[in-house]
């Protein structure tokens, strides 16, 4: 089974303490959402995860194996892999080769046809087997996200991060990207999905974590978040803050 | 059109016959060993991204390397009793002392004074150029290894910035080091083939050209070969990956560290075997070898045909010197002499701007890319019409884009 364990993770940018003590377990092929205001440590949370950004103290086991002091392309073998906020693909490389990258940097053979095989099974379910030959660059922003999908479903990791799946792309293809999400889920691996979209984390997210000026101030179900005072406080501030602002007391309204 | 470039240049040398043949010899040999350097800064910073101006650098440091060992290096029978020298066997090897840039009439070095007292009793000989020439290659590495480790976080300008650096400090201290290298001065070494060499029974002396021609080029062709095999492996999609998103490939599992320094490595390696060869070729090196400008010329040499294609580089790089060559000519209008011998790189000049401007691919990628990829527009239609008459939806979610 899946396992993840994050303990007292601390990361320091001079006198910004971006992470503090931030805890927490994956047990399981969860469907978790990652949220918080501008600012609050979710992209440092994520790239120390994935090995960008070593933290100061804490630890990270993935399968049991420690990852916190793991260069990221070894973190990527062990099982834990990540899209980017704004998307990354090789634009200069055509679909095939962006899909080839992760299988053969796990040591799959690239003389034979299996590798082949996987991305176009991969460009199948994500039904873009037509532009396989096609330049990154030459993809709509919404196929960019796919195949940075696609990448990962190469990769085959057992945790992914999704870091802003939603940004910037259509409210239709948001349905089809939602759906692509729950299937990849149910082939059993942990998503972690980090956006400031609450409506799609609701949709698709059975547990959130909360992050919050580094702290970690709530790690429940959507509707306990949604109601949980802090975390109320944490998005709109408290009511001395609203009321210098002008701003009415409505916690629904947090989008 | 690969296999007619070969026949081309094989048969080139005996087919030959409109003049000038020793000099149009030398610009075929000129222009391999620019293609070696072209083609193989387009792995580094085509492929691979990492924009080095230090590739001449390495160059010379193949260069100096097979120099200084052939300068300094000798094999005696006897020993000389005033030289740094070890048994090697029966007979010795003889390290010369540095005497600088002085009349060997006013200072000798030690071998010289040996000599002198062995009146030509002992023969001693020089050490092979061709381990001088895998001597060099072999430091081109070992210093391409070193920058390779030291630019590890260096990206774009600052990797730029740190390998002009890099080629200057060594282009200084070559000239300052005036007693070792003979600074400004250059040193002196033996030709490829000292003593001539016969091939198919027919005797070619030193200055013959056809050797040292098929001499750098089968040294093209197999800088080429390596270089093609890479493009084709998983090193080959890792640099290229490297290229476009360092971040995003570490984060897919490619090992960035190994395929930086790796893609360093070799190709100071092409760079120096290049000039440890052309050395020999030319039988003198100096640090003007190493100047800006001979790397901006490579580097243009690059970009005007397709800095991201190492054949059309090293095709382009042969195109270009036989260009640059022919446009030596001067002429003469309404009594005006046009010196071509410096007009000549303002045309080069403004090819390289232009291409810049209007081909950022350079000049044949194009072409090569019409005859290798130009099936793939064609299937992509085939496919999308298929796709949407099969399930009368159309393409994949997000609809075709285009965003660059």
């Amino acid at each position: 089974m899946i396992e993840l364990e994050v303990a007292r993770l601390n990361k320091r940018f001079g006198g910004n303490h971006v992470l503090k003590d931030v805890s927490f377990e994956i047990k399981g092929a969860e469907m978790i959402g990652l949220i918080g205001p501008n600012g609050a440590g979710k992209t440092t949370l994520t790239n120390v995860l994935d090995g960008a950004v070593k933290p100061n103290s804490g630890t990270v086991y993935l399968n049991g194996k420690r990852i916190d002091q793991l260069p990221p392309f070894e973190i990527a073998k062990t099982g834990l892999g990540r899209t980017f906020q704004v998307t990354r693909s090789f634009r200069r490389m055509t679909v095939l080769e962006n899909l080839y990258v992760p299988a053969l940097a796990l040591g799959k053979s690239h003389t034979g046809n299996e590798v082949k095989e996987q991305a176009l099974e991969v460009l199948e379910f994500l039904t873009m087997e037509h532009l396989r030959n096609e330049y990154a660059r030459a993809l709509s922003g919404g196929q960019q996200k796919l195949l940075e999908l696609g990448r990962l479903l190469m990769l085959d990791p057992d945790i992914i991060i999704l870091d802003e799946p939603f940004a910037g792309v259509h409210p239709k293809l948001m349905e089809v990207i939602y759906d692509y999400i729950r299937r990849v889920n149910s082939r059993g691996k942990a998503m972690i999905i980090i956006s400031h979209q609450m409506d799609s984390i609701f949709a698709l997210c059975e547990r959130l974590l909360v992050l919050n000026y580094g702290d970690l101030i709530a790690d429940d179900t959507p509707e306990a978040v949604k109601n949980d005072p802090v975390v109320i406080e944490a998005y709109l501030g408290t009511t001395e803050d609203r009321s210098e602002t002008g701003q009415n007391d409505a916690a629904g309204t947090t989008k | 059109m690969g296999a007619a470039l070969l026949a081309f240049f094989f048969a080139f040398p005996f087919v030959y016959t409109a003049g000038n043949y020793d000099y149009i010899m030398h610009i075929c040999i000129v222009g391999f060993f620019y293609a070696i350097l072209a083609s193989s800064w387009s792995m580094l910073a085509g492929y691979a991204g990492q924009f080095s101006f230090g590739h001449m650098a390495f160059m010379g440091l193949g260069a100096y390397t097979a120099a200084l060992f052939c300068h300094y290096f000798f094999i005696s029978p006897e020993p000389t009793g005033i030289c740094t020298e070890f048994a090697l066997g029966s007979n010795y090897l003889i390290i010369k002392n540095p005497i600088g840039v002085t009349s060997t009439t006013l200072t000798q070095d030690c071998l010289a004074q040996a000599m002198e007292k062995w009146d030509g009793a002992v023969t001693v000989s020089r050490m092979p150029v061709w381990l001088g020439v895998i001597l060099g290659t072999l430091v081109g590495g070992i210093f391409g290894l070193l920058i390779g480790l030291l630019v590890l976080r260096l990206r774009a300008a600052y990797l730029a910035l740190f390998t002009l650096g890099f080629s200057e400090i060594l282009r200084a201290t070559i000239s300052a080091e005036i007693q070792i290298t003979r600074g400004q001065a250059g040193i002196e070494l033996p030709s490829l083939f000292e003593n001539g060499i016969t091939i198919a029974g027919h005797f070619f002396a030193k200055t013959d050209k056809i050797p040292p021609y098929f001499v750098m080029f089968f040294l093209l062709l197999g800088c080429l070969a390596i270089l093609y095999w890479l493009s084709r492996s998983r090193f080959g999609l890792f640099v290229r990956a490297l290229r476009e998103d360092q971040d995003a490939a570490a984060a897919l599992g490619v090992n960035t560290t190994r395929y930086k320094i790796l893609v360093f490595v070799i190709t100071s390696m092409m760079a120096a075997s290049a000039g440890a060869v052309q050395a020999h070729y030319v039988t003198i090196i100096t640090p003007n070898n190493l100047m800006i400008l001979q790397m901006s010329l490579v580097v243009a040499m690059a970009v005007i045909a397709g800095v991201e294609n190492f054949v059309a580089a090293a095709i382009g790089a042969i195109l270009i010197e036989f260009t640059l060559e022919m446009l030596r000519t001067s002429f003469n209008i309404g009594g005006v002499e046009i010196d071509m011998t410096l007009w000549r790189l303002v045309f080069f000049g403004m090819v390289l701007m232009l291409t810049l401007r209007f081909a950022r691919n350079g000049l044949l990628v194009p072409v090569i890319d019409y005859f290798s990829r130009g099936h793939v527009a064609a299937e992509t239609v085939v496919r999308r019409k298929q796709s949407e008459s099969s399930d009368g939806v159309g393409t994949a979610p997000g609809g075709q884009g285009g965003s660059s």
